[in-house]
């Protein structure tokens, strides 16, 4: 469903990616972890249309992705939620939720009822600000927003970041559920690997910008040698 | 009750509305643009002049007043739209001193183009409101027909545009737009139309702000009409804070009592010099403007 | 030459009072040659360009946009004025002193709730500046006579050794005010050395790094606030000095030559010029005293009614056009763009000269 072929990206005059390839399936949740810095952000950045690459291409069903505007990425059902969750702290909750319906599948009134649904929580502070909701509840809000709008492909950069474990746990096995009942793809980079570890299908290592390993999840996890990429204890 | 109606204070209170509606629209116009974009128009009023222009030139073709005042509304929005595409567009990104100085060379030229194909001197414009004040028991009232219609122009126009921007589909996209655009991108919002769009009305509600002030105050159109509107406006939106269209709205209508009064008990010239003086005190004791919420800086 | 290239690096202070003395000394030749017309305009420029380069130093250094310096300048024109009108026996050279003096108070009073505001507040409130110094000129009537103006007793008094100096001079025989261009020309050569060195000095860099990147600034040490108001200080009291030589040279004051106008006319021409460069301004100012004049030649060679309107709005088509395509093409200005041009075939020469040369580590 996606293929990254040989992608190479630059921040300036450092180099964030290095010839960077690996495929994703659909209807699959693929992990890429890695130590802070590895490019994780980036190459979800680029795929959202957000960074342009040097060189290198990204292919969504045939479609390439490269070269075109972030917003015209979203509206062929690609979702990206992105680090720090991007939730729209003067809107109220059911204005943020709207925004992500506009442009997507379906709609808004199902769409709300479902992801209602899906974090309850949220439908009792509908017409709350969400600059007042907790770290746990945005990332509700970032994901529903997301989800909103039946998009085909959802990219998840770093859900667990200022969650409490329980959170964190219950936010990514809501993922794996989504993946598996809808068939959604999802990407999910996560500092806190090991937890995406167990719920992905298949995992990209990330070191410094290339590509170190790329198999299935389990593998990856059952892997001491590939520990020390994502753990944080290699310099 | 009509002895306290047509009293010197609330003479000056109502007449004050009346300027006050206008610095308002002109203040709205820019936070319109500075929330979208972050470039302050310093050539909105000369745009809006040029609008008005061409919409009240309609008049020489025998189109009646309304439609003339109406039709200055797509002029603006044509005028803002293309402003932004060609001299705005260019400039993002660049030093913030750049589309600063852009926008004084149009206001600049926009002035002169406006001298230039209809002379410098004034245009009378037939606005079907008698000027004459009504009087409440044989006192003069402060309020005419035509300020009526002042008022209720501006009024209808900025709760048209809060009513875009509240309830429906395209304001909640220029709100987004305006208030984190990446993450708009990323949901599929087409976020450079939209600043188009945020330009497009400012320069409209402009338009509106300049046949409001050519009919009222200069009797009549002039290039230089929106200048010290235009001044006054701006530092009605600077202490009302920037990102606030409401503060905005209020702030101008402030500063146009303020204006009356300083006019009714001092001097006429030393508007301006007061209004500065405001300006000043309100920044330095507090930054971000009035309404503004304050904003770390991030190092 | 390499001795007077190792002058300039070494003994900088030194290169600059030679090169001034030497640039002053042929334009005083040159005036001395020229019509009075000619003179005339040369006076009105070098005033012009004593406001520009503090502009350039507050505009382009410093970042601070002002969009009220016609405001400064009529500061110093009135301050000069007023005191002429009061105490006609003034030496010259303590009106100007005067006007230099009130500008820089003045530039205290606005660099101080300046140094808070950001860009495009700051231009706003010195746009409003600008729209406001009509109002207190008329408000003041009774000094400023309002609307109408005040006009010097005439001859405001030149000094005597210069009326000797003048004696020995094609001058002589000509009419009385054309000593000013001299006069001129001096204080203009004396500014632009005091600029000069401060635009290279430990504050003019300081400055810079306050413009380009203030949290470094603040880590080096670099109080902002003072360093803005400075600036201000500086600019206005160019702009005060400029603006006394112009009423020195017209002999007289009057508001409407203090509007908006002419705050965009000296920023477009600094623009066009080059900001935060010397030559820039010096160019500006040149270009301000030969545009009138210019644009009259183009109405008459166009074949335009110089009474129509656009004749009457030339100046505002012309000035303001010609901002908005320098911002979006040429934003350094003449000087800038060619500095750049220069540095970058500079840079291109010596790294086809570095591949040239055969490495000499493997």
């Amino acid at each position: 469903m996606i293929r990254v072929s040989h992608l190479s990206v630059f921040h300036g005059a450092v180099q964030a990616l290095h010839d960077v390839s690996f495929e994703v399936e659909a209807g699959t949740v693929t992990a890429v972890v890695g130590a802070n810095g590895a490019g994780k952000t980036t190459l979800l950045r680029t795929t959202s249309g957000l960074v342009r690459p040097r060189s290198g291409s990204i292919e969504f069903d045939g479609q390439s992705l490269v070269g075109r505007r972030p917003e015209d990425i979203a509206r062929l059902g690609i979702a990206h939620v992105p680090e720090g969750r991007g939730v729209i702290e003067e809107f109220t909750v059911q204005e943020n939720l709207r925004l992500g319906a506009l442009h997507g599948k379906g709609r808004f009134a199902e769409g709300l009822e479902d992801q209602f649904a899906l974090f309850p929580a949220l439908k009792e502070r509908r017409r709350q600000h969400a600059g007042t909701l907790s770290g746990g509840e945005r990332q509700m809000l970032a994901m529903a927003r997301a989800l909103i709008g039946y998009p085909t492909v959802l990219l998840l950069d770093e859900p667990s970041v200022g969650l409490a474990p329980q959170v964190t746990a219950s936010v990514l096995s809501t993922v794996r559920r989504l993946c598996e009942e809808r068939h959604l793809t999802v990407v999910l980079v996560e500092q806190d690997a090991m937890s995406a570890l167990r719920v992905a299908d298949r995992a990209v290592v990330l070191h410094v910008g290339r590509v170190a390993a790329d198999d299935r999840a389990d593998v990856v996890l059952a892997d001491e040698g590939l520990r020390r990429y994502y753990l944080g204890m290699v310099s | 009750m009509d002895a306290f109606l047509t009293s010197r204070v609330v003479t000056d209170i109502l007449e004050g509305i009346v300027q006050g509606v206008v610095i308002g629209l002109v203040a709205l116009g820019l936070v319109l643009v500075w929330r979208a974009t972050r470039v302050l128009n310093f050539a909105l009023g000369a745009i809006a002049t040029l609008a008005a222009y061409l919409g009240m030139g309609l008049l020489s073709y025998h189109v009646g007043f309304w439609w003339c005042f109406v039709l200055c509304i797509p002029f603006g929005m044509v005028l803002g739209g293309a402003t932004e595409r060609i001299v705005v567009r260019p400039l993002y990104g660049k030093p913030e001193l750049n589309p600063i100085v852009a926008m004084v060379g149009l206001l600049f030229l926009l002035e002169a183009v406006v001298g230039a194909i209809w002379s410098t001197t004034t245009r009378a414009i037939p606005v079907p409101f008698s000027f004459i004040h009504w009087t409440l028991g044989g006192r003069p009232f402060a309020l005419s027909p035509l300020s009526v219609f002042q008022i209720c122009a501006a009024l209808v126009l900025a709760l048209a545009i809060g009513a875009l921007f509240r309830f429906t589909q395209l304001g909640l996209q220029l709100r987004a737009t305006a208030h984190a655009p990446e993450t708009s991108r990323l949901l599929g919002v087409r976020v450079s139309r939209m600043l188009t769009l945020g330009w497009m009305l400012s320069c409209s509600v402009g338009a509106v702000a300049a046949v409001i002030v050519a009919a009222g105050f200069a009797t009549g159109l002039t290039p230089s009409e929106m200048e010290a509107p235009f001044a006054i406006g701006f530092i009605a939106a600077a202490v009302g804070g920037l990102d606030s269209p409401v503060g905005a709205l209020v702030g101008g209508v402030a500063f146009g009592v303020i204006e009356q009064f300083v006019t009714d008990y001092l001097n006429a010239n030393l508007v301006l010099p007061v209004a500065l003086g405001i300006l000043i005190l309100a920044l330095v004791l507090r930054p971000q403007g009035v309404f503004s919420r304050p904003v770390a800086r991030r190092v | 030459m390499k001795a007077l290239a190792s002058l300039r690096t070494e003994r900088p202070l030194l290169w600059r009072a030679v090169a001034t003395i030497v640039l002053v000394g042929i334009a005083l030749v040159v005036s001395d040659q020229v019509s009075a017309l000619t003179d005339y305009y040369l006076a009105d420029a070098a005033a012009m360009s004593i406001v520009m380069v503090g502009l350039s130093f507050l505009t382009g250094l410093s970042g601070q946009v002002s969009l009220g310096h016609g405001a400064f300048m009529g500061v110093g024109a009135y301050t000069a004025a007023i005191w002429a009108v009061h105490h006609a026996h003034t030496p010259i050279v303590a009106n100007l002193a005067l006007a230099t003096v009130v500008g820089a108070l003045v530039g205290l009073l606005v660099g101080l709730p300046a140094t808070r505001l950001r860009g495009p507040y700051l231009a706003g409130m010195t746009i409003a500046i600008a729209v406001a110094f009509t109002s207190i000129i008329s408000e003041f009537g009774s000094w400023t006579n309002g609307d109408q103006g005040l006009a010097l007793p005439t001859p405001v008094a030149p000094p005597r050794w210069l009326v000797q100096y003048l004696h020995s001079t094609p001058k002589a025989g000509r009419p009385g005010n054309m000593w000013l261009a001299d006069i001129a020309i001096v204080t203009a050569g004396i500014a632009f050395f005091f600029m000069a060195n401060l635009f290279r000095s430990r504050t003019g860099r300081a400055m810079r790094l306050v413009r380009e990147n203030e949290v470094a600034a603040e880590i080096a040490g670099v109080s902002l606030p003072r360093a803005r108001v400075l600036a201000f200080v500086v600019a206005a009291a160019c702009a005060g000095l400029g603006g006394g030589l112009t009423t020195m040279v017209a002999g007289s004051v009057a508001p409407s030559s203090f509007e908006l106008g002419l705050s965009i006319e000296i920023l477009t021409l600094l623009v066009i010029g080059g900001i935060g460069t010397l030559s820039g301004a010096l160019i500006g100012g040149l270009l301000y005293a030969y545009s009138s004049s210019w644009i009259t030649s183009l109405v008459n060679a166009t074949g335009l009614k110089p009474t129509s309107n656009l004749a009457a709005s030339l100046d505002g088509i012309i000035f303001g056009g010609l901002l908005i395509i320098f911002v979006l093409l040429a934003p350094l200005g003449l000087v800038g763009t060619a500095r750049l041009v220069v540095a970058r075939r500079l840079r291109a020469s010596r790294t086809s000269e570095a591949r040239a040369r055969p490495s000499t580590t493997t």
